[in-house]
């Protein structure tokens, strides 16, 4: 326990002044994207996405992220009417090979040769993607460095000096050259690569839940019976199923996809008129270790916007990641999980961000 | 409660608002006078301390104000005056509930939700004021369920945007310790045990902040810490006479309950304590082991921050340099290496070379390796051979003795599953 004397901290009547947002963009973002700029860029493309797929908003409630992978529910109503019949699929594969282009739906080479017009568009889609994905990425350093990673120069976490929320996160774009941070140095044109640059450490992903429409209706009874393996619960309506592949990293996404692509086999060999249509990530979980214990209350005393530490109620602290958008939970021992993220980049930049706040509350 | 007038038999300004069955009434709480009761008859002194006015007089305040949360800010106010908080908490947590109450989901929620946020409420003004009141604390008081709890708490704090401080250690080792019953000769306390407040009250704080800079604190719960640090202060203040009392017998007597979690934290500052007690020169000769440290805790912690610094070597530093280094060889040379640069001031023998300072559960040996799992080379578009889904089907003998097996299930009736 710190000698160190508390601050007074005045309550905060009918003050909700604390958002989850960083500031306003420091001068040194001109000449890229400003923050708002892209927030709003970045909303555009959801929601265009969204109207395409006609699906629920990513944060539906159905899909929780911590739902095992070997267990994903499909809707079993009539998807006519709850997703578009829109024949693309479009998978987000993110970072993850070095050649990130778009590759055709699986209709186009199986049955529609019909649709190229659609499928085209698509392309142009994944590209722009990529693009502005690759131009996100400069002004996401800069703006890291304004999102309060300012840990190197609060070296004691105990220390007396107890700077305010807003002093913290507004100091550091005036002294950028203090941040020895490796974030600044990834080049924009390079795919983000799965080892990052400070650590060798390279998150693990543990578990990817997705979703694919089938396009047609289900006897959930019929598969239940004939298909092993499968339970069907008539209360809920929902047929659980097990699929025999494990997840091991490096193939996850793809495993997740094959493991789809099985499933509506079965599904057609069972005699339904199944299609594969929309496969979409929903949520990816990562975990690494860090290897060295963290000072859980100091790092919630220096990132409060961010941060929730209740020992009472969890042993680790959660941490809001901003951007990219992802919550990361932090125990003592070193071991950080990351969810919440469409793609791997997103948990691989997540990770690169929180590395050297938690390395700054290494020592004692 | 200033401004509500005085009981007119003692005087006394202490009026709170107490129901008898569907009347309410204002009654004086220290002398248990009923000031004011109902409004069906009022007399002219009934007037003068009369909280319901008139319609005529009224301000029209409370229509506005559902009933439900009319009533949540009832028992918020209820909540405040059962544990005895400043009044100035009573408006700060009043103004959070009716601030929560904006919410369309808050509004819609049911009523465990509600009477919950009741707690949430009272909890986040105590910890903005650095008060130690604990979750545990509030759940017994509302007959809360944790988990419930803790999801409304989560939300909450998201929705109003809250910034919460955690709980202050201090302040619940000081109000903890309070409560514990040893502090004066009674029935169930022989005379041994009693203690001074504030002897107890100091050691146990230096035992807290050890435990908390030996890594015992972070990620546990706060209180269980608290117990066996209470409990090894209090026996090491007379330790001939309390050594042979446990601490399940000590919390019985002291009239407080004992965590679950609390023996094992005991065994961990016991243990931080030996390691400590290695690196005194007239404690190392004793060979003390978990019993006799206690004798000598006053001197451990009156020099505890030389200690902890000679006796445990920066955990951290020490894991990376044993990552680079191949395990087996890299283990020796860093114990030779510490055990010989240790201490030359210290004569005599040498003291066992320094221990990790590393969180008990990375000190434990993990349970199982984890193996890197192999990279693997999936693409996702492979052909899925026919073969491979076939073993996912039943064959027809399979799905007729399954329907059989199903059909003999429902016949039968189900005796024992339970409802």
């Amino acid at each position: 326990m710190a000698s160190a004397p508390r601050p007074e901290r005045a309550p905060r009547l009918l003050a909700p002044c604390l958002t989850r947002y960083p500031p306003p963009p420091s001068p040194t973002t001109v000449g890229f994207l400003s923050m708002e700029e892209e927030e709003t860029y970045l909303e555009l493309y959801l929601n265009q996405c969204a109207a395409q797929d006609g699906l629920a908003p990513p944060r539906s409630p159905l899909f929780s992220p911590v739902v095992p992978y070997d267990m994903y529910m499909l809707n079993a109503s009539n998807p006519e009417t709850a997703f578009n019949l829109n024949p693309e699929v479009k998978e987000t594969s993110g970072g993850f090979s070095p050649v990130d282009l778009s590759f055709l739906p699986d209709e186009l080479t199986q049955e529609d040769k019909d649709q190229p017009v659609i499928g085209s568009k698509h392309e142009t889609k994944e590209n722009s993607e990529s693009q502005s994905q690759q131009s996100r990425l400069p002004s996401s350093s800069e703006q890291d460095i304004g999102l309060g990673l300012n840990s190197p120069s609060l070296s004691n976490p105990h220390s007396q000096r107890h700077p305010s929320d807003t002093d913290l996160v507004q100091a550091s774009p005036e002294k950028p050259d203090s941040n020895s941070l490796p974030l600044a140095s990834i080049t924009p044109m390079s795919p983000v690569t799965s080892v990052s640059e400070c650590c060798g450490i390279v998150p693990q992903l543990q578990n990817i839940v997705s979703t694919v429409n089938l396009a047609c209706k289900l006897d959930l009874k019929k598969i239940a019976l004939h298909a092993k393996n499968a339970e069907y619960n008539p209360k809920v309506r929902f047929l659980i199923s097990l699929l025999l592949t494990k997840l091991e990293c490096n193939g996850a996404i793809s495993q997740s996809r094959l493991a789809a692509r099985k499933y509506a086999r079965v599904v057609q060999k069972l005699g339904f008129p199944a299609r594969f249509l929309d496969f979409k990530i929903q949520n990816m979980v990562g975990s690494c270790d860090v290897k060295f214990p963290i000072r859980l209350e100091g790092l919630v005393l220096t990132h409060q916007q961010f941060s929730s530490y209740e020992p009472e109620l969890f042993p680790g602290l959660i941490y809001r990641m901003v951007k990219p958008r992802i919550v990361l939970l932090i125990f003592v021992s070193g071991k950080v999980v990351l969810t919440g993220a469409k793609e791997r980049s997103e948990i691989c930049e997540a990770f690169e961000n929180i590395y050297p706040i938690l390395k700054s509350f290494k020592k004692a | 409660m200033p401004g509500r007038g005085r009981c007119p038999d003692c005087g006394s300004t202490e009026l709170v608002e107490d129901s008898h069955y569907s009347q309410s009434q204002l009654v004086c709480s220290d002398c248990g006078c009923v000031v004011t009761e109902g409004v069906l008859t009022t007399t002219f002194s009934d007037e003068g301390n009369l909280r319901e006015v008139t319609y005529s007089r009224s301000t029209g305040e409370n229509e506005q104000v559902s009933r439900s949360q009319q009533r949540g800010l009832r028992r918020v106010r209820d909540l405040c005056r059962v544990l005895q908080l400043p009044p100035t908490f009573e408006d700060t947590a009043v103004a959070y509930y009716q601030q929560a109450y904006r919410h369309a989901g808050i509004r819609a929620a049911r009523l465990q939700k509600k009477e919950v946020l009741v707690g949430c409420c009272v909890l986040i003004t105590c910890r903005q004021h650095n008060w130690p009141l604990t979750m545990g604390a509030i759940c017994t008081l509302l007959y809360a369920d944790l988990d419930v709890f803790s999801s409304t708490y989560m939300q909450i704090v998201k929705l109003l945007g809250l910034d919460v401080p955690s709980l202050s250690l201090a302040e619940l080792v000081k109000t903890y310790c309070s409560s514990f019953k040893l502090f004066q000769a009674s029935p169930s306390v022989p005379a041994k045990y009693v203690e001074d407040k504030e002897k107890m009250l100091s050691r146990t704080l230096q035992l807290v902040e050890l435990a908390s800079e030996t890594w015992l604190v972070t990620g546990r719960h706060p209180l269980p810490v608290i117990t066996a640090a209470t409990f090894l202060a209090w026996q090491s203040l007379q330790p001939a006479y309390r050594l042979s009392c446990s601490l399940a017998r000590f919390c019985k007597l002291a009239n407080v309950d004992l965590p679950y979690p609390a023996s094992s934290r005991l065994q961990e500052l016991l243990a931080v304590l030996l390691r400590m007690a290695e690196h005194l020169a007239w404690l190392r000769v004793l060979r003390l082991d978990k019993r006799s440290v206690v004798k000598h805790i006053g001197d451990l912690l009156q020099h505890r921050h030389s200690l902890v610094r000679s006796a445990f070597r920066d955990g951290a530093a020490e894991v990376e340099t044993l990552e680079k280094e191949p395990p087996g060889q890299g283990q020796g040379q860093g114990e030779g290496e510490v055990g010989n640069n240790s201490l030359g001031l210290l004569q005599g023998k040498r003291p066992a070379s320094p221990a990790l300072l590393l969180p008990p559960c990375m000190l434990k040996p993990p349970k199982r390796t984890c193996p890197a799992p192999p990279v693997s080379t999936v693409t996702g578009d492979e052909d899925i051979s026919d073969s491979e889904i076939e073993q996912y089907l039943r064959t027809p003998q399979e799905v007729r003795d399954f329907q059989r097996a199903q059909a003999a299930r429902q016949a039968a009736p189900s005796v024992a599953n339970p409802p």
